[in-house]
């Protein structure tokens, strides 16, 4: 098995069944899986904003930092390893927050609206997720079966 | 001996903060300073010489020709690079020793302290606040010291520092306070005191958590860092055991004037930044 690091504001992919996929501490940010179980295709991304608006220029160089560029580059990258989209498993975690009961540190909230919102125009279900608490969140995907698994500080691993 | 007269013991055994980086920095911190008084303090460490050569000589500037006399090097890396290099040399240093205690990952304190170092220095750029660049630096980069030393204690007292934390109610440094009677910003504060730092990092370190307690004339320098503090955790740098269960002080954006969006593009600065940096610490980033 090898493990390949998905840091922040950065996507991967793969068809290799050995590969691991991996992003450490996830906080506000989102970390979006996806599968295609007939053709073993997997990806991940993991992004620390929701819209690429604030900055068009870096948002040419740095795709995968934003929810609006990340998400349909991390489809097309699978599209174009044979992965279906019709097939697709998707599972999503992160979207943490800070204490602050006014809820201005609120990105991860908003990190994950702008999620449900590109998937509702898409059609694209959500078949798993863990979001939101004040907790941070490993995310692992096996390309070799797609299994999905959080190491979440306090609760251990959970698979989703 | 009481709790606290052994965590002080402890304070007692941490090595010395590196002269060589004291004296450097109270050069840097003049506007325009000597190179050749910079160069004298630098050349008695070996190890600091060796250092500010191998930066300079990376692939990361990309010179034409090797350069291999310190002055050359000094005047071509300038203050900014400097600081950075001796200040993150020494407090990788120190925020290397186990930390079971906070720490779910070996490097996650130190890669929190530059996340948060990074953040404060994008703050006062992006917000053109007039503080001392290397005070920042310094003390966003020292604000968790304390975590160092009180790492054992936590780890003793973990099964009940767990459950006030996970009502939702209290903090992480809040539950810490409550279970052993101090926190790591006060131990921070003491060693910080111990290293002869000046007042105002003292107050920045010992205030991270609740900057409104800070004397008025270093109040702004305890918020900055609370703010850098705040936002490096939300974000997911170096978050331990501790997770996200840190308070945040949202006034402290309305106090400057920091919208949804301002906060969007600080994140995205911040990131930037942060990926150059690990660049050329040659620090894993993810
Ligand atoms: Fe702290
Ligand atoms: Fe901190």
């Amino acid at each position: 098995m090898s493990l390949v690091t998905v840091g922040i504001a950065d996507l991967k992919v793969s068809n290799n069944p050995e590969d691991t996929l991996v992003t450490y501490s996830l906080g506000s940010c989102i970390g979006l899986t996806i599968y295609d179980p007939m053709a073993k295709v997997g990806g991940m991304l993991h992004y620390m904003l929701p819209d690429s608006s604030i900055n068009q220029e870096k948002a040419e160089k740095n795709p995968a930092m934003f929810a609006n560029k990340g998400i349909p580059l991390l489809f097309k990258q699978c599209y174009k390893l044979g992965a279906d989209k019709k097939r697709m498993i998707i599972k999503v975690a992160g979207g943490s927050q800070i204490m602050d009961a006014a809820g201005t540190f609120n990105i991860g909230k908003r990190n994950y609206a702008i999620l449900r919102k590109i998937f509702w125009k898409n059609n694209v279900m959500v078949d798993g997720e863990d979001i939101g608490g004040n907790c941070n969140r490993t995310m692992y995907m096996q390309i070799g079966d797609g299994r999905t698994n959080l190491k979440i500080s306090k609760r251990g691993m959970v698979e989703i | 001996m009481s709790l606290m007269e052994e965590v002080i013991a402890a304070v007692d055994e941490m090595p010395p903060f590196p002269q060589v980086v004291h004296k450097a920095m109270q050069v840097l911190s003049e506007p325009e300073y000597e190179v050749s008084s910079l160069v004298d303090i630098l050349k008695v460490d070996q190890a600091v010489t060796a250092n500010i050569l191998k930066l300079c000589n990376s692939a990361y500037f990309g010179l034409p020709r090797k350069v291999s006399s310190l002055k050359e090097a000094v005047v071509y890396l300038g203050a900014d690079q400097l600081r950075q290099l001796l200040l993150s040399g020494a407090a990788s240093k120190i925020y290397e020793k186990p930390n079971e205690g906070y720490a779910v990952f070996a490097d996650e304190l130190w890669r929190h302290a530059l996340a948060t170092a990074v953040m404060a220095q994008v703050l006062r750029r992006h917000l053109r606040l007039k503080i001392d660049e290397n005070m920042i630096f310094t003390a966003a980069l020292l604000h968790d010291v304390g975590k160092v030393v009180l790492s054992a204690f936590v780890s003793d007292k973990y099964r009940a520092i767990e459950p006030l934390v996970e009502s939702g109610e209290r903090s992480f440094q809040e539950a810490e306070k409550e279970i052993l009677g101090f926190d790591h910003a006060e131990i921070g504060a003491k060693i910080a005191e111990k290293w002869d730092f000046p007042p105002a990092i003292i107050a920045a370190i010992a205030f991270h958590h609740e900057p409104f307690r800070s004397p008025k004339e270093f109040r702004l320098l305890a918020e900055l860092v609370a703010l850098a503090n705040n936002l490096a955790v939300m974000v997911g740098y170096g978050t331990g055991v501790d997770g996200l269960a840190c308070r945040g002080h949202g006034l402290l954006l309305e106090k400057l004037k920091l919208g949804e969006r301002d906060m969007e593009e600080l994140l995205l600065l911040f990131q930037i930044e942060m990926e150059k940096t690990c660049d050329i610490a040659g620090v894993g980033n993810g």
